[in-house]
């Protein structure tokens, strides 16, 4: 081994010339005496292949790897160690027959090969006197190292998500836009302006799409091939029309798109006709179709106490059931009544052995979606199990006039609180995602001054309502006053009431929506969040969650898993 | 810029052997000749002292002054004020400098990054969302207007190994530290090796050094940070080889070195900014744990499955071709970047102590990655990748 080492000093100090490029002006002349020491390379190792069993190898090697060589430089020419050296001269007696090619014994052809085995060789000597080399097999180590599983911010899922941000000059957008580039997402951003400012402000391969919130017509292309959707726009200014524009109108807008764009709803039920309709005491009730083919379903209660109902079994195409689903969606129109929607469990075989449970919706003037989860029905008898969506049976909606809350709608109307109409248009069941579709950053209205917060919060609190109505998978988030400050140093409090006071950095609430994509735990819930906020003594009002920022920084998910969900 | 410097050794005045040759003045050391021929306004003087020499080797020191107080007044309190975000990342599409540009962005800075006008430009740092800056070091004329509306400076830029390290290294970023005195540059956070003072023989360390000493003279607030090795170095190195089936060359030297993650740099080193307890002090990340190369071979063998095809050339071999080399002026390049060996020859661990480090930032020391696991990870990613590809390729001679 030493003996080879010496060698290799040897030829490395008097060929040293050659891999100088300022001196190329040497090399052409000096090819002879480094083909005589390539002889003498070859004299002293054992003659095993050839150019062409080179060659070979990088077919045995095979795939990209191959591929990934030859597309390179000769500098990664593979030369498996100094003693399979390329034979490049017959007169060696080989153990294998090969033929000779006109290229094997061209004096350049030799000389370049030599040239890059020594190369080869040199960098690898030289390798070893360093503290640490810079590599240059770039595209294998960056496929695994910098964009792949070794990466701390690639997220397995990322590669088949694609995100749409709205508000992507905003201070959290931009930050949120350069995290998702980071994470290995595909991002569209949504923008009124293409100038060179927002071009610029944005990295290169996000997908800018014009449009505006305001502007159903244009959210269309904007939406199409996203699976999730970020809200981080807000009115720039606080006039009204602004703020019910972009944080109302806006939402609505943008969840109606992506709705009509894509949100599959898988197997909902409708109502064919009605089998059934249960009457109870004097009233006068019927269900019938009008043209559009909307049901309706109305009358007039005449006795109080009495109510009227009106059920049917459900039919449900073979092989699904209701536990896969997360709730039930109903478009209704009513006219500002409350009903209750009565679901009625058990085993099919025995009816009267069923369960009734019921949730409550209210239902405004006009046409509007209701969305009742599962989790908001209550036994009708208190002891009884919480429903189970597999075994319910039959669907039913009862109106009490006994039970009404003022109706909701323009005032000056006065309507007989016993006479009620609803059309149904459509009734539908949720299908349970695990993970958000959308999340909403809208605010706790802490930093706003106070002329103007009531209105801004009452905007916020309308695009917040109308996304949960919306039946889509929602996040909303909730951050203190905003703050120019670099994330990821101070603890976070996720809280639900209200009660929050601090900031919080921009950038901390983009790692937020980032953890929040692909979290179960953050489907449909709003919170609050803010840095932590050191009590003094005594004066510690509210347990709340916090979570001090560590390495894997996965904090978002046991902060959330306490907090309640549909909120 | 500076009107007046020179430069002050650091004291007490050591004279340090810059260059070993066996004639006389004819080949003064380079460093020299390069500065002076320079445009750089700094007097300089070299003083030979007579210190007794053995006989046989002639020595010359040389004795530089280095004053890093410029005149130029720093009354920058009519300017808009910098946001704190702003960072200039030098050496950006190195090793360490990516993963500081993707931690930086990560945590909501606005990052600008220095790199040299390519033809084919590397596009990764603006598909993150950084900005990118045409500038080069070893031109200093175009290092101000990268400055501009900049609070942190971030240096991790070396020279690479094909080019002179005196041109960037010691040039370039006297250039940019009084570019950035100038210009009123709130922190200039900048790497060098660990044990730099103690080898002056290896001509990157004892620049690292120099750097470090004018740094800390110029009045910068400043955070130096002193690294020992990279695993990502590793990869290349050694792992790859192994993998492919090639030979894998390796020092027998005892020499230990600390290999650390550069994602963990990048993240300590972004907490150390943002603490001002660190300000103006000198740090020393070092991994967990020293390895020496053959350990580093054993270990990827382990983990590959598959043994290596290890050459081991002798440290001595090394030091020979580093003799060697310096006897032409045209290999002198080759011969400091061979200088690494002589650390390779004495026999020390090439790590710190990193429990003080650790508490001073506020970080648990069990959130730096060992390289057992890093090497780990990255085999078990590589061979699951490999067998995916022999998956799709439907070839059935690929070898594990």
């Amino acid at each position: 081994m030493v003996l080879h080492g010496g060698r290799i000093a040897a030829a490395a100090s008097s060929n040293v010339l050659f891999t100088r490029t300022r001196f190329l002006g040497l090399s052409p002349a000096n090819t002879n005496n480094f083909t005589s020491t390539s002889r003498c390379f070859s004299l002293s190792v054992p003659i095993s292949k050839l150019s062409d069993g080179d060659g070979g190898e990088k077919g045995k090697r095979g795939g990209k790897i191959g591929a990934k060589k030859q597309n390179k430089e000769a500098k990664k020419e593979d030369v498996p160690s100094p003693k399979e050296a390329v034979d490049l001269v017959a007169e060696g007696s080989g153990s294998k027959q090969v033929s000779l090619s006109l290229d094997d014994v061209n004096p350049v052809g030799l000389g370049r090969r030599s040239r890059q085995i020594f190369d080869q060789v040199w960098k690898k000597f030289s390798g070893l006197g360093q503290l640490s080399t810079t590599s240059t097999d770039e595209d294998l180590l960056d496929s695994v190292l910098i964009r792949g599983p070794m990466c701390e911010f690639t997220i397995p899922e990322a590669q088949d998500t694609t995100v749409l941000v709205v508000g992507a000059t905003s201070r959290i957008g931009r930050i949120l836009v350069r995290k998702l580039m980071l994470r290995g997402y595909k991002v569209k951003a949504l923008v009124r302006k293409a100038d060179s400012e927002v071009i610029d402000m944005l990295p290169r391969s996000v997908n800018i799409v014009l449009g505006d919130v305001g502007e159903p017509s244009t959210l269309k292309t904007a939406i199409e091939g996203c699976n999730k959707i970020i809200y981080c726009a807000t009115a720039r200014s606080l006039i009204t029309a602004d703020l019910y524009r972009v944080d109302y109108r806006g939402v609505y807008n943008v969840t109606k798109a992506f709705q009509a764009y894509g949100w599959e709803v898988r197997q909902g039920t409708y109502f064919q006709d009605v089998l059934a309709a249960k009457y109870d005491g004097g009233m006068d009730a019927k269900l019938e179709f009008i043209e559009t083919g909307e049901a309706v379903f109305s009358g007039y209660v005449f006795t109080r106490g009495g109510y009227v109902e009106l059920s049917k079994r459900l039919s449900l195409p073979l092989g699904s059931t209701l536990d896969r689903y997360d709730g039930l969606l109903l478009s209704i129109g009513g006219n500002g009544r409350s009903f209750i929607v009565i679901l009625e469990s058990g085993p099919l075989a025995d009816t009267s052995q069923s369960k009734l449970y019921f949730a409550r919706m209210s239902t405004k003037v006009g046409f509007c979606r209701v969305r009742i989860p599962f989790s908001s029905f209550r036994p009708v008898k208190p002891d009884d199990p919480p429903l189970d969506p597999f075994l319910v049976h039959t669907f039913t909606i009862r109106f009490e006039p006994r039970r009404q809350r003022p109706p909701e709608g323009p005032t000056g109307m006065t309507q007989d609180p016993r006479s009620f109409k609803l059309i149904l248009e459509y009734i539908k069941a949720l299908p349970t995602g695990r993970e958000t579709d959308f999340i909403l950053v809208s605010c706790t209205g802490s930093g706003i001054e106070s002329s103007r917060k009531d209105q801004v919060l009452k905007a916020k609190k309308a695009g917040e309502d109308s996304l949960r109505r919306s039946g889509l998978g929602y996040t909303i988030i909730r951050p203190g006053p905003l703050q120019e400050e670099p994330g990821g140093q101070r603890a976070l409090i996720f809280d639900q009431g209200n009660r929050i006071s601090q900031g919080i950095s921009c950038a901390d609430v983009a790692d937020i929506c980032v953890k929040a994509l692909h979290d179960s735990t953050a489907r449909n819930k709003s919170f609050d969040v803010c840095y932590e906020y050191v009590a003094e003594e005594g004066n510690e009002l509210y347990e709340l969650v916090a979570h001090l920022p560590d390495k894997a920084n996965n904090y978002l998910t046991p902060a959330l898993a306490v907090l309640e969900k549909n909120t | 810029m500076a009107s007046s410097l020179s430069y002050l050794p650091p004291q007490p005045t050591v004279t340090r052997p810059l260059h070993r040759c066996y004639s006389q003045f004819s080949t003064l050391p380079s460093w020299r000749m390069l500065i002076s021929a320079q445009d750089l306004t700094f007097p300089y003087q070299t003083l030979i002292s007579s210190s007794p020499l053995p006989p046989g080797r002639f020595r010359l020191p040389l004795q530089v002054k280095c004053n890093a107080q410029t005149l130029v007044s720093s009354d920058i309190s009519q300017g808009t004020p910098v946001r704190p975000t702003n960072v200039l990342v030098v050496g950006a599409t190195g090793t360490l400098g990516r993963q500081i540009v993707r931690k930086a962005l990560d945590e909501g800075y606005d990052v600008r990054c220095l790199v040299r006008p390519r033809p084919a430009p590397a596009d990764f740092l603006r598909d993150w969302g950084a900005i990118v800056v045409n500038g080069d070091l070893s031109k200093p004329e175009t290092i101000p207007a990268t400055l501009v509306g900049v609070h942190t400076i971030i240096d991790c830029a070396t020279g690479r190994p094909e080019e002179p390290i005196r041109k960037v290294d010691w040039e370039g970023k006297v250039a940019l530290i009084q570019c950035a005195k100038a210009m009123g540059i709130q922190k200039y956070v900048f790497y060098s090796i660990h044990n730099c003072d103690k080898h002056p023989e290896v001509p990157l360390m004892e620049i690292k050094y120099f750097t470090e000493k004018f740094l800390q003279d110029s009045g910068l607030n400043h955070i130096i940070i002193r690294l020992c090795g990279f695993m990502q170095g590793l990869i290349g190195q050694y792992a790859v080889p192994i993998l492919e089936e090639k030979s894998v060359w390796g020092t027998d030297a005892p020499t230990r070195i600390a290999y650390m993650d550069t994602q963990d740099i990048a993240r300590l080193t972004l907490i150390a900014m943002r603490n001002e307890k660190v300000d103006q002090k000198l740090l020393t990340f070092a991994g967990p744990r020293a390895w020496t190369t053959q350990e580093v071979i054993t270990l990827c063998e382990r983990l590959a499955g598959q043994d290596a095809n290890v050459t081991t050339v002798p440290v001595s071999v090394l030091k020979l071709t580093r003799q060697l080399t310096r006897l032409f002026q045209w290999t002198n390049d080759v011969a400091d970047r061979l200088a690494f060996s002589e650390v390779l020859s004495s026999d020390i661990v090439f790590s710190a102590p990193m429990n003080d480090t650790y508490s001073l930032i506020g970080v648990d020391s069990k959130d730096i990655i060992t390289l057992e696991k890093y090497l780990q990870d990255y085999f078990t990613n590589i061979l699951k990748k490999l067998k995916d590809l022999k998956a799709q390729s439907k070839q059935t001679d690929i070898y594990f």
